[in-house]
């Protein structure tokens, strides 16, 4: 595998979803490249950075209670 | 004339399974329509229809994938159209800046100027980042990123083949990080008289006291 190569798949590689034969290419690449190495820590980083940034905003309670009241209607009929 | 009459053992049955996702579908659509009334009314409409439409679910598959997959149905067809869509950006134009830099320091200890700008992200920066986003990518990132949704289950509530998702993804998180490193080198500009090593988290404590 190539640098270009790895550069292209290296998301699928940090969310775990490479098959087996390209992992082992890709993990074999970066034994050998200290540059992708260091992209895939880059990469880690950038996401973690995106999930923590974006703290999940809770739902407002009166949304809850709306939710919650449609759906305790008897027999209540939802037209799409 | 109700096309279907619903026993109060379904409704339960229902809310038990359905409402502990109300947080992360609000998170989406308060992501999605960056507007918190529609992101209710969103949320609201994506349980009635749920709720509607709970027979047709297969026991054994996703349910948190089903719910966000008529969440996204639901945005496409309402509040979609009412957006204002933000200036997409040039493709061609997104540079892989880390790329660019860091070929001239593969083997020193020090830190590529991204490395450093991305510790001085802050949480505004990204929440701005993302919410600029096109919304065919920003849905995608949110998926993955913040609800943790693997690449099949996202082409299940897209709707859309694995390539493509995967390329939604590349794209979209490119143009984030993009997005981010800009706004994080504007503080760096303002700051610049400071140590350019300042944490992340130094800065929001005095970005805290500077309101």
């Amino acid at each position: 595998m190539n640098c270009s190569r790895a550069k292209e798949i290296i998301f699928l590689y940090t969310d775990n979803e490479l098959g087996e034969e390209l992992l082992v290419a890709f993990q074999e690449h970066v034994v050998v490249c200290p540059q992708c190495a260091r992209r895939i820590s880059y990469t880690r980083r950038l996401l973690t950075v995106v999930r923590q940034g974006c703290t999940r905003t809770r739902a407002p309670e009166s949304l809850r209670k709306k939710i919650l009241t449609s759906l305790r209607q008897p027999g209540v009929e939802w037209e799409g | 004339m109700p096309k279907k009459s619903t026993s109060q053992q379904e409704g339960w049955n229902f809310e038990e399974v359905a409402m502990p996702f109300v947080d992360a579908l609000y998170n989406t659509a308060y992501r999605m329509t960056r507007n918190a009334q529609d992101a209710e009314d969103l949320v609201q409409e994506t349980y009635l229809k749920a709720y509607r439409y709970y027979d047709t679910f297969e026991e054994g598959t996703n349910f948190k994938a089903w719910l966000f997959k008529i969440l996204k149905n639901t945005f496409i067809n309402t509040y979609r159209k009412k957006q204002k869509t933000p200036p997409q950006s040039d493709f061609a134009e997104i540079e892989d800046s880390f790329e660019s830099r860091l070929s001239t320091d593969v083997s020193g200890k020090m830190k590529s100027p991204e490395e450093e700008i991305l510790e001085n992200v802050l949480d505004e920066d990204v929440k701005r980042a993302l919410d600029d986003l096109p919304p065919d990518y920003r849905m995608a990132v949110i998926l993955a990123d913040l609800e943790g949704f693997s690449y099949k289950e996202i082409a299940g509530i897209l709707e859309l083949p694995l390539g493509t998702v995967m390329s939604r993804l590349y794209r979209g998180r490119k143009l984030l990080e993009s997005a981010m490193l800009t706004y994080a080198r504007e503080h760096g500009y303002l700051r610049s008289g400071e140590p350019s090593k300042m944490r992340s988290s130094q800065l929001r404590e005095e970005s805290k006291e500077q309101k």
